[in-house]
């Protein structure tokens, strides 16, 4: 077995190597670099300073950010999460020659890409676009709504785009039950009510965190979608990460900010471990 | 009903109601999956510049109008290039991180697969950012760097295909090849590749769809010159929104529903998302 385990480590160096030298050691530095100082000559210096992180929550310019990325970022896992549950719970169930079909039609949009998705909502929801051409059409308003450009329009399309990784996890969940349970808290006299209350609901847990726990951490880090769909009225702090580097170069807050991202999405893993392996076992 | 089920018929019933308010909630969320996609393949069509719905007419001007742009095209070309660059490099690691998983894997395996799965994990924004911060360090050619952040979104997606097909063949197969003096190299050639043929196209063009549709790595990878076309159009839709963008992003829905069938025919894309 030894020949066969030296054979699977050099199998494995390849990924390894890629790891580490383009993810962790790139984002290890891009991270350690939000204690260093802002210099608009050097563009850092590496000293350890907490200036970064006391301008990014004294500023109440950008606490209003954190604090709508994070209302954000809430609102989208709960909007995922209630149009993902029924959804998975469907395709979890059913017995329907189309189910095949169904998983297809979750993925496929997935598949192609953030822009295509943007756009579809923009076309929708401009203020020359189909809701607004339609709800003009049958007389019920003057002028054009103002959709776009609001935080509703961001939530929206974050919600559509990142549905498919909530439907994903939860689907696993669910379909990995046993079928038996269900039938036996009903035979021991639960109501449908109470069988999902207390047997489907807690059993999905570790698929509702996950899913959860995703969602949450690809919004706090989207850019394109507020972009485009909130400009500059609904600014998130994707977008601060992106000017920060790209115009203003003050790469040390940049890297602030996304700490703050990476703090959030690892209290919310350790929730995920603590809580959801908890339970379960 | 019979009076002896009173528990059966109002069940049953109220069975029935909720399984057609079931219904209407998951038609109404596939509405709302499918409907901007859809959207877009209708105003594409579109004559006129605004949005209307129900379309005016029907013309193809649009997507003249695409292939009239050099900016487009030459994205377009770009992405092509990047992709299958990605699609064919990440398929190779791929192949061989999955292959070292399933067939030598020891307890671990689980970690590591885990760990396999780190690009997933982490924001797009977070890999591409560092990486743009690591080319300001070490002196890399800008292209190599697009090229290395595509390969890495692409692994994890390459990984799962890869290991789907690899743990739906037999072990002993390989086995048997080596037992009968076979080299482990010519075993994994002539065995192991052969039935994993399946789950190697669909790794290429599931990671083919992945970089051609990613904004992240490109948003601040790529330059002047090597402009993606999910860029391209990132770039254009903050000044205007012509139906060209329609026209691009249909043709761009049209391609990756064709691969997605190919893959579904391949492996199936539920056991590839699942791993």
């Amino acid at each position: 077995m030894e020949a066969s385990g030296r054979y699977g480590r050099l199998l494995l160096t390849p990924i390894a190597v890629i790891y580490l030298v383009a993810l962790v050691a790139p984002i290890s530095f891009f991270l350690v670099m939000s204690v260093f100082r802002y210099s608009a000559l050097d563009l850092w210096i590496p000293t350890v300073t907490g200036e970064n992180f006391a301008r990014l929550l004294g500023e109440s310019y950008h606490r209003a950010i954190i604090a709508r990325t994070l209302k954000i970022a809430l609102l989208t896992s709960v909007g995922c999460l209630a149009l993902g549950y029924p959804l998975a719970w469907y395709l979890a169930r059913t017995t329907s020659a189309w189910r095949g079909v169904l998983m297809f039609l979750v993925i496929a949009p997935l598949m192609t890409g953030v822009i295509v998705r943007t756009y579809g909502w923009i076309v929708l929801l401009g203020s020359e676009g189909t809701v607004n051409s339609v709800l003009r059409g049958l007389g019920l308003i003057d002028r054009p709504l103002k959709i776009l450009h609001t935080e509703a329009a961001v939530l929206i399309a974050l919600v559509h785009i990142l549905l498919p990784y909530m439907v994903f996890p939860l689907f696993a969940a669910l379909a990995g039950q046993d079928p038996d349970l269900e039938r036996a808290a009903h035979t021991l006299g639960a109501g449908r009510a109470r069988t999902f209350l207390e047997v489907t609901l807690p059993l999905s847990r570790p698929g509702i965190l996950m899913g959860s726990a995703l969602v949450f951490t690809l919004t706090a880090g989207a850019v394109v979608t507020p972009a485009l769909m909130g400009g500059k009225d609904v600014q998130m702090l994707g977008q601060t990460i992106y000017e920060l580097t790209m115009s203003t170069l003050n790469w040390p807050l940049a890297s602030a900010v996304a700490f703050l991202l990476v703090l959030c999405q690892l209290t919310i893993l350790l929730v995920y471990f603590r809580v959801g392996r908890r339970r379960v076992a | 009903m019979s009076p002896d089920s009173p528990v059966v018929g109002p069940a049953r019933a109220s069975g029935r109601t909720g399984r057609l308010a079931l219904g209407a909630v998951v038609t109404a969320i596939y509405v709302f999956l499918l409907a901007p996609v859809a959207i877009i393949v209708f105003s594409s069509f579109n004559p006129t510049e605004a949005n209307t719905f129900p379309p005016t007419g029907f013309s193809l001007r649009w997507y003249a109008k695409f292939f009239e742009s050099a900016g487009f095209v030459n994205a377009f070309r770009f992405s092509l290039w990047l992709a299958i660059v990605a699609a064919v490099v990440a398929t190779a690691i791929g192949f061989l991180t999955a292959y070292g998983l399933v067939r030598a894997g020891r307890r671990g395996q689980g970690v590591v697969q885990s760990l396999a799965m780190l690009p997933m994990m982490v924001p797009h924004l977070l890999i591409s950012i560092s990486l743009l911060l690591a080319l300001l360090v070490v002196p890399v050619p800008d292209l190599a760097a697009l090229v290395i952040g595509h390969v890495v979104i692409c692994l994890p997606f390459a990984i799962a295909c890869i290991v789907a097909s690899l743990e739906g063949i037999d072990a002993q197969l390989e086995l048997a090849a080596l037992t009968l003096g076979a080299s482990r190299l010519r075993a994994l050639w002539e065995v192991v590749i052969p039935l994993v043929a399946p789950g190697l196209l669909s790794a290429l063009l599931f990671t083919f769809m992945v970089s051609f549709g990613d904004v992240y790595i490109a948003l601040f990878l790529s330059g002047p010159g090597r402009t993606t076309l999910p860029i391209e159009i990132f770039a254009y839709m903050q000044w205007e929104s012509t139906p060209v963008v329609a026209a691009i992003t249909s043709m761009q829905i049209l391609l990756i529903i064709a691969l997605g069938l190919v893959i579904e025919r391949l492996v199936g894309l539920r056991k590839i998302m699942r791993v």
